[in-house]
């Protein structure tokens, strides 16, 4: 019998603790009074005595350790602490446990400290959080909030394995996909043909923010990218002065770096515009006919993507702020939407693939994004707060947002952190897929028909109540 | 002749007596406290506000707002369109709050007389003697409670009549008695609170005892499957009917489901299957482990899953012989009679019990020993700080509170019968105008 040789290499992302280089404010502030506390112990003492009853008096109302430090309850380690309010419901005249205020101020208004708290738990261990009690937060609102993805009950990708979802594909395809091959009569391809290449997980890096292009971010960047065998995309002037090397390195490109191209050590797998230029998208094709062309496009797209469609690019990095506004204040959501029935009302949605950055920024979006219309997400803010970068005031305009990342910071630290947030967020995109019943990320693409969205489900129940338009 | 206590005893005495004494001085606090208690969804003060209800059996009369949460949609920005005060029944009629469970015109008749009763957490998500608390209070109020998935342990058996056996996709502990034993029998499609993924048992959880009811290895998380694996379509929905109802021909069907974009389908489905009852569960209902993603991001909120179900069973001139059972993010009295309003014939309530044995929502129900509180772990020291007695009474408690506002609510619109509020939008009103 013939033997089957197969060259099938499971995909796999390798996580691995990347503990906090710095130390961020805890999340609790747990008070105790250290004279209610010393009357306390000595009426235990006085009651139990300190012989075969020690462990009784000693027994503390914590399990997590915040009372286990050398002197127990009188310094107690906050950073510990979960938050259970054990203690202060046994004693409430003697501690108290209040919200870090501190904590809250991480991020900004739109990358709520509830993202980066998230987002750290991801970095730091590359697994889903997973929780008990049932959701917490507020019922729906404005963009990604007010959007459900649906579930079914019987239909699986696969029953293979428990979940059905162990053999689902999060690959992804950029590039030129034709709707169908031509051939002459003699069997020959003629007309266009694909021009695609694959990424195993929808989720690209963006260029760093201007403030924060630094060689070491830089490279964390086109590491990790490289380690996952997804995409980066830096500046092409940052490649050449540091020397990156690999097809996996995104130049971005504006007109008038038309000669630095000839500077790259090696041919990228996809070449990006900053804005379009005849004559760049030219030197771009002359220098590197076998790479795919992208063109960055800011939000608010419309038709206008229908013309460059026609000067021959397939491939749009589409831009939202860092908040998901265009500058009319429209959502991503929304803008991704009406990029994607524009493509699909012109028949050419196939062709066409769609990257997006700004907004999306934890592992939910990803699929929300991938629904509304996106192939792929080129993520931006989330590097920044896995690798620790505290934000400086609003960061919501590309130009002038300001991040400082720790001085701590290493490559080595840096790229597993983006490995565990990879891995985190595609086991998340794995879950939401087994609910869906998908069994390819590519088939979610714009299946609106499995988003609900709040204003109409609401409109839909609500109908008949008082007061209710 | 008496022993000395061991340090044991000491111990759980000890905590024990803090923790009531704590719960009974929070719920009659002033309100301002400042203390890292509550959210969205459930505020410090609607959790306050079921302490002071498991105490007392009646609602606060303290300034705690109980009725409502802050999560800025779905009940809680629902309100009651109340009749003139003339026009409110008077106290001295009598209000009538009973469901019956079973609408089909055959089979055994089961009436509960209050609209709830307890949704499924299964043995090793919750100890034994939350377990039984839950079994003496639902006998006590003759309603039920479901075992969820992991069968029940012996010392649940006397309060076989009140208990609802679920059969979920693993399996876990179901055996022919208990099916047997069960007025009613779950089947389990989907959770709210993680719709599509199965059950989560983490290995910390899983003590020997939690495992030899599941027929599993101690110490190893179990991860129920999804879904069933041998239910392809209604028809083979029909087959898991016809199994239970050759194992127990008396036993009601009820059928948990989760809330996705066509549960109008799933719901007619059901019932086509046989079942007696329809139980929705929404998205943000409670878990005592489900991926942080699930809870929020899959399937609707049961506000807008039940009328969108109601109306259609309408539309299939079906409503009638299925009994609507809503779950998922039920909190309070009010949500309870907004979800009738809204459509549903009752509620199935789970962490508003749990609140009420002292809950704070902290959601570390999973890791490492489990609730610290001692409701929603295996841990022997932390399990005995819930006595079944004390947590029976407690239930039992919140069940007379919900029963005298839900009889309040029913006055002051003019009903005397939940029955007669069930699909009754107009009797709401929208308070969401202008909401952030």
């Amino acid at each position: 019998m013939a033997k089957h040789k197969t060259d099938y290499v499971r995909y796999h992302i390798h996580t691995e603790t990347a503990n906090e280089i710095k130390r961020w404010p805890t999340r609790f502030r747990v008070k105790v009074k250290k004279a209610g506390l010393a009357k306390w112990l000595l009426k235990e003492v006085l009651e139990h005595g300190l012989g075969n009853r020690r462990e009784v008096v000693l027994s503390r109302p914590c399990l997590y350790g915040v009372f286990s430090g050398p002197v127990g309850g009188f310094a107690p380690r906050p950073q510990h602490c979960v938050g259970c309010l054990r203690c202060t419901t046994e004693y409430p005249e003697m501690v108290s446990v209040t919200h870090n205020p501190e904590r809250k101020k991480l991020g900004d208004s739109f990358f709520a400290s509830s993202f980066i708290d998230a987002l750290s738990y991801e970095s730091l261990e590359g697994v889903i959080p997973v929780k008990g009690a049932g959701y917490r937060g507020k019922f729906g609102g404005e963009g990604w909030e007010g959007m459900w993805t649906d579930m079914s009950e019987i239909v699986r990708p696969t029953r293979d394995g428990i979940h059905g979802r162990e053999f689902i594909s999060t690959v992804v395809d950029i590039g030129y996909r034709p709707n169908y091959l031509q051939f002459d009569e003699e069997g020959h391809l003629v007309g266009a043909e694909p021009k695609l290449i694959s990424i195993p997980l929808p989720v690209l890096f963006d260029v760093p923010p201007k403030n924060d292009q630094s060689e070491k971010a830089a490279r964390i960047i086109a590491k990790a990218a490289a380690e996952l065998e997804t995409l980066a995309v830096l500046p092409i002037t940052m490649i050449c002065r540091i020397g990156l090397v690999g097809k996996h390195i995104v130049p971005l490109v504006k007109a008038g770096e038309e000669e630095l191209l000839s500077n790259l050590g090696y041919i990228p797998d996809l070449v990006e515009m900053e804005s379009w230029d005849a004559h760049l998208a030219e030197s771009i094709l002359r220098w590197y006919p076998e790479s795919i062309l992208s063109l960055r496009l800011t939000f608010p797209v419309r038709e206008e993507i229908l013309d460059y469609v026609q000067k021959g690019i397939s491939t749009f990095h589409l831009l939202a702020d860092y908040h998901g506004q265009d500058v009319e204040g429209n959502f991503v959501l929304d803008l991704i939407r009406e990029t994607h029935k524009t493509l699909v009302e012109a028949g050419i949605r196939q062709e066409v693939t769609l990257v997006g950055s700004g907004g999306i920024i934890t592992a939910e979006h990803i699929p929300k994004a991938i629904l509304c219309g996106l192939d792929a997400a080129a993520v931006d803010t989330p590097v920044m707060a896995a690798l620790q970068a505290d934000f400086i005031g609003e960061c919501k305009q590309r130009e002038f947002s300001q991040f400082s990342l720790p001085a701590k910071l290493t490559i080595e630290w840096g790229v597993q952190r983006l490995m565990n947030l990879a891995a985190a967020w595609r086991d998340q995109l794995l879950e939401i897929s087994g609910a869906m019943g998908l069994r390819e990320i590519r088939r979610m693409r714009g299946e609106m028909g499995r988003a609900m969205f709040m204003k109409e489900l609401e409109a839909d129940a609500f109908a008949g109540v008082a007061g209710y338009e | 002749m008496s022993r000395e206590p061991t340090n044991h005893e000491l111990i759980v005495e000890k905590h024990t007596r803090n923790l009531r004494d704590g719960y009974h001085v929070w719920s009659h606090d002033k309100t301002d406290v400042e203390r890292a208690l509550g959210d969205y969804r459930w505020t410090g003060e609607m959790i306050l506000g079921t302490y002071y209800q498991a105490e007392h059996g009646r609602p606060p009369d303290n300034g705690l707002e109980y009725r409502v949460g802050a999560s800025g949609g779905g009940f809680d920005v629902l309100d009651f369109n109340w009749l003139p005060e003339e026009k409110w029944l008077a106290e001295t009629e009598g209000v009538d709050v009973s469901i019956s469970l079973n609408r089909r015109g055959k089979g055994r008749e089961i009436t509960i007389p209050i609209p709830i009763y307890g949704g499924g957490m299964s043995f090793g998500s919750i100890s034994e003697q939350v377990m039984l608390a839950r079994a003496i209070a639902a006998k006590k109020w003759s309603t039920f409670f479901s075992t969820g998935e992991g069968g029940y342990p012996s010392s649940l058996v006397p309060f076989k009549d009140h208990i609802i056996t679920q059969v979920a996709t693993g399996m876990f502990g179901v055996r022919e008695e208990t099916i047997q034993h069960a007025p009613i029998v779950e089947f389990k499609y989907a959770q709210g609170a993680k719709p599509g993924l199965g059950g989560h048992l983490l290995g910390d959880k899983a003590t020997s005892s939690v495992a030899a009811l599941r027929e599993s290895v101690p110490w190893v998380s179990l991860f129920s499957p999804f879904p069933f694996h041998s239910v392809y379509s209604v028809e083979d929905h029909r087959k898991h009917v016809d199994w239970i109802k050759t194992t127990n021909p008396e036993a009601l069907v009820s059928v948990k489901v989760s809330t996705p974009t066509d549960v109008d389908m799933v719901a007619v489905g059901s019932y086509f299957a046989g079942a007696n009852i329809i139980h929705l569960d929404g998205s943000y209902g409670g878990t005592g482990a489900a991926p942080e993603i699930a809870k929020k991001n899959i399937a609707m909120p049961i506000e807008f899953a039940v009328p969108k179900v109601h109306k259609y069973l309408l539309g299939e001139n079906i409503r009638d012989e299925v009994v609507l059972m809503a779950s998922g993010g039920i909190r309070s009295a009010d949500d309870i009679a907004k979800i009738v309003a809204l459509g549903a014939d009752g509620a199935v309530m789970g962490t508003s019990e749990l609140v009420a044995l002292g809950c704070t929502r902290c959601s570390n129900c999973e890791r490492g020993r489990g609730c610290p509180f001692g409701l929603t772990t295996t841990d022997l020291l932390l399990s005995e700080f819930v006595s079944p007695e004390w947590g029976a009474e407690r239930i039992s408690n919140l069940y007379q509170s919900y029963e005298f506002q839900l009889k309040d609510i029913l006055r002051k619109l003019g009903l005397s019968s939940i029955r007669e509020l069930r699909g009754r939008k107009d009797l709401l009103v929208y308070r969401g105008n202008g909401r952030k």
